[in-house]
């Protein structure tokens, strides 16, 4: 059994108007509106949709009520919680409902709305997916936890904080093309470089923005694929792993073990290697994130991330593997529980050559999405293509 | 006279007795540093003591975390209804001083030499922000810690209790013995490693439990340690020390106050450079 996405759409990204049940009705809307063929979402078997439930307005049975209002009453639907990694995993489930041959049509999404709280209950929610017991009790939030990988990955490797400064100069470049984009902004190297201190050596630029979003895909079984388009996005591969909570309990915090184990199996069953991905969407929540990301999904040797940042491998057209063409969670925007669909929307638009001219990857043919829970506990990989496995 | 500097404190040890001192001084008084209290103070000087003699039982007056006490020092507090007197006490003076004294031994306090002068601004404003931490209505808006999952932690949080494993020693200790039957025991580790990471988190970027000294401190500073015996861990710094990091640098992890929390202050170990 092969599973294909067939449609997919997200809102744009940013301090949104809607609520939770505007912003998933609009994505859900785009979703299947993208699809080419006739849709009616009454064929729907299951939903998986991922979110933390930020702020906590509709904590327990949230999907039902987003289910409710996007015309998809009275199927079977359940909220994902992976932390930030949840609509990565959501679409996982999704695969899995249909590769196990209990579902057709599943639909997996994800949402957040992160920009309606006051800063302190907005710091509290920040706060839920890292370990509360050692490491928050340790002062440590998600930019403390990142600056200490930091650092470290700057003394044992040839690198400096200027590698990441090239990585959030790049991305907003990339996001200033994407309309879906929450900051569609370029920057300067001086102006990325001089950024407030967060978390030192991180700066706000070293850190994505808090968003409010909704994203939404369409997965189909190969049997019925072609009733909804003839240029479905086949998923070849799904890969997904998990690693200790808290830093200390790992061997190492210059390398995400959940990433490298979650994107070997990705690749073994896509029967491909990383040097042919033609696009990645990585989780870089961090600039150092994506720094290690490249590492750990094989786009650069260990140790090599920094230099594969500062030699502009990862822009647009310019290297092997276009990295974070939506301008990745840090200019495109970090909806947590919509961040791992919203990267499979990118990868929809950009392996059917529907996104802007200025910002296709050329000749796109396989792409893959990495989304990361916390600082590393869970991760999702996933390797699509045109063609079918 | 000369003071012992130790795990940040003042100590002035006797043969029957150790006097503990804070080194900080407004208008002539000695004051708490930054995250100090009496309880920081008499675990500082149990530990001290421990060096050299073991202690079966102690007595702490009110106004002692007698609880944090035992489980940081291992020490069984004496039993109030008991007819025996405790063998050792801990007394405490008005000003930021406390004495550990065997029972009945005649206490003499000595005026100590190091003397660290406070900005009477900064002092009032960190007392006044504990104070506040301290009402029983504040929660923080941090991701919530129970008390009772403090409380589960709380052994191997204030003493560094570690876990005796097939492995190796593991801490925090984990649970997976409950469910697989493999031995394990208990391992004290020493309060001593060489720090692999550090941070300085802005104020404005703290976790809210510490919103409201965070600002005062100019933001606060965590190290990843290797542990000298070998795990890992994070751990805060020591709020009155000026913040100092380098790649395997040794520190020692000291007895401190974290956060209040519905009035109930949790204590942990906190990093601070290993004196000279």
């Amino acid at each position: 059994m092969d599973v294909a996405v067939v449609g997919a759409g997200q809102t744009k990204y940013g301090n949104h108007a809607l609520g939770l049940k505007g912003m998933w009705a609009e994505a859900a809307g785009k979703a299947f509106a993208s699809v080419d063929g006739d849709f009616d979402p009454s064929i729907i078997d299951e939903a998986f949709i991922g979110s933390i439930a930020f702020g906590g307005s509709q904590l327990g049975n949230t999907a039902a009520l987003l289910t409710e209002h996007s015309a998809m009453d009275g199927i079977s639907v359940r909220r994902v919680e992976n932390a930030c990694a949840s609509s990565g995993f959501a679409f996982r489930d999704a695969w899995m409902a249909i590769k196990s041959g209990q579902a057709d049509v599943v639909v997996a999404g994800g949402i957040e709305k992160m920009n309606d709280l006051t800063p302190e209950r907005k710091r509290y929610w920040l706060g839920v997916s890292g370990d509360t017991e050692w490491e928050r009790l340790a002062g440590l939030t998600f930019p403390g936890t990142y600056a200490l990988m930091a650092r470290r990955y700057f003394h044992e490797f040839d690198a400096s904080h200027d590698d990441l400064v090239h990585v959030s100069v790049k991305n907003h470049l990339h996001g200033s093309m994407n309309p879906d984009a929450h900051i569609q902004k370029e920057v300067s190297f001086e102006k990325a470089a001089g950024g407030f201190m967060v978390a030192d050596p991180l700066t706000l630029y070293d850190c994505c923005p808090t968003s409010d979003g909704a994203s939404c895909v369409v997965l189909a079984a190969d049997h019925v694929a072609k009733k909804f388009t003839d240029t479905p996005v086949w998923v070849r591969g799904s890969g997904a792993a998990s690693d200790h909570l808290a830093l200390h309990d790992r061997p190492t915090i210059t390398q995400l073990k959940a990433t490298r184990d979650a994107s070997n199996k990705a690749y073994a069953m896509a029967g491909i290697d990383a040097r042919q991905i033609d696009l990645a969407e990585v989780h870089d929540c961090f600039t150092i994130a994506e720094v290690l990301a490249t590492e750990d999904l094989g786009f650069s040797g260990r140790g090599e991330g920094g230099l594969f940042a500062r030699n502009g491998e990862g822009r647009l057209n310019e290297g092997h593997t276009t990295v974070n063409a939506s301008g990745g969670l840090k200019s495109k925007g970090h909806p947590l529980g919509a961040t791992g669909t919203g990267q499979v929307v990118e990868v929809f638009k950009q392996l059917r050559g529907q996104v802007a001219p200025s910002r296709q990857v050329r000749d796109a043919e396989t792409a893959l999405t990495h989304n990361v829970g916390g600082s590393g506990a869970t991760c999702a990989v996933h390797v699509f293509g045109r063609d079918r496995p | 006279m000369t003071a012992e500097v130790w795990m940040g404190y003042l100590v002035d040890a006797h043969d029957d007795f150790v006097m503990v001192q804070s080194p900080f001084v407004l208008d002539g008084s000695r004051v708490f540093g930054a995250d100090s209290d009496v309880t920081t103070l008499a675990v500082a000087g149990l530990l001290h003591r421990l060096q050299h003699e073991s202690i079966a039982s102690i007595s702490v007056p009110d106004g002692i975390d007698g609880q944090s006490l035992s489980m940081a020092t291992g020490i069984v507090l004496h039993d109030e209804e008991a007819e025996d007197e405790a063998p050792w006490d801990v007394l405490m003076s008005d000003e930021a001083t406390v004495v550990i004294a065997k029972h009945g031994a005649d206490v003499e306090l000595t005026t100590l030499d190091v003397e660290v002068e406070v900005d009477s601004a900064f002092n009032t404003a960190l007392e006044a922000a504990w104070e506040a931490e301290l009402t029983a209505t504040h929660v923080s808006q941090g991701a919530y810690v129970s008390r009772a999952q403090y409380e589960e932690a709380a052994k191997s949080r204030l003493s560094l209790l570690g876990q005796s494993v097939q492995e190796g020693v593991v801490w925090p200790p984990r649970f997976t013995h409950v469910v697989d039957g493999s031995p394990s025991t208990g391992h004290l580790l020493q309060r001593t490693g060489t720090v692999q990471s550090w941070t300085t988190l802005s104020a404005a970027g703290a976790p809210s439990e510490f919103s409201l000294r965070a600002p005062l401190l100019g933001g606060i500073s965590t190290v990843y340690l290797q542990l000298d015996d070998g795990p890992r861990g994070v751990f805060l710094t020591v709020d009155d020390e000026s913040p100092h990091f380098e790649m395997d640098l040794s520190m020692e992890l000291v007895f401190r106050r974290l956060y209040a929390q519905e009035g109930f202050i949790r204590y942990g170990l906190k990093a601070r450079a290993i004196d000279d």
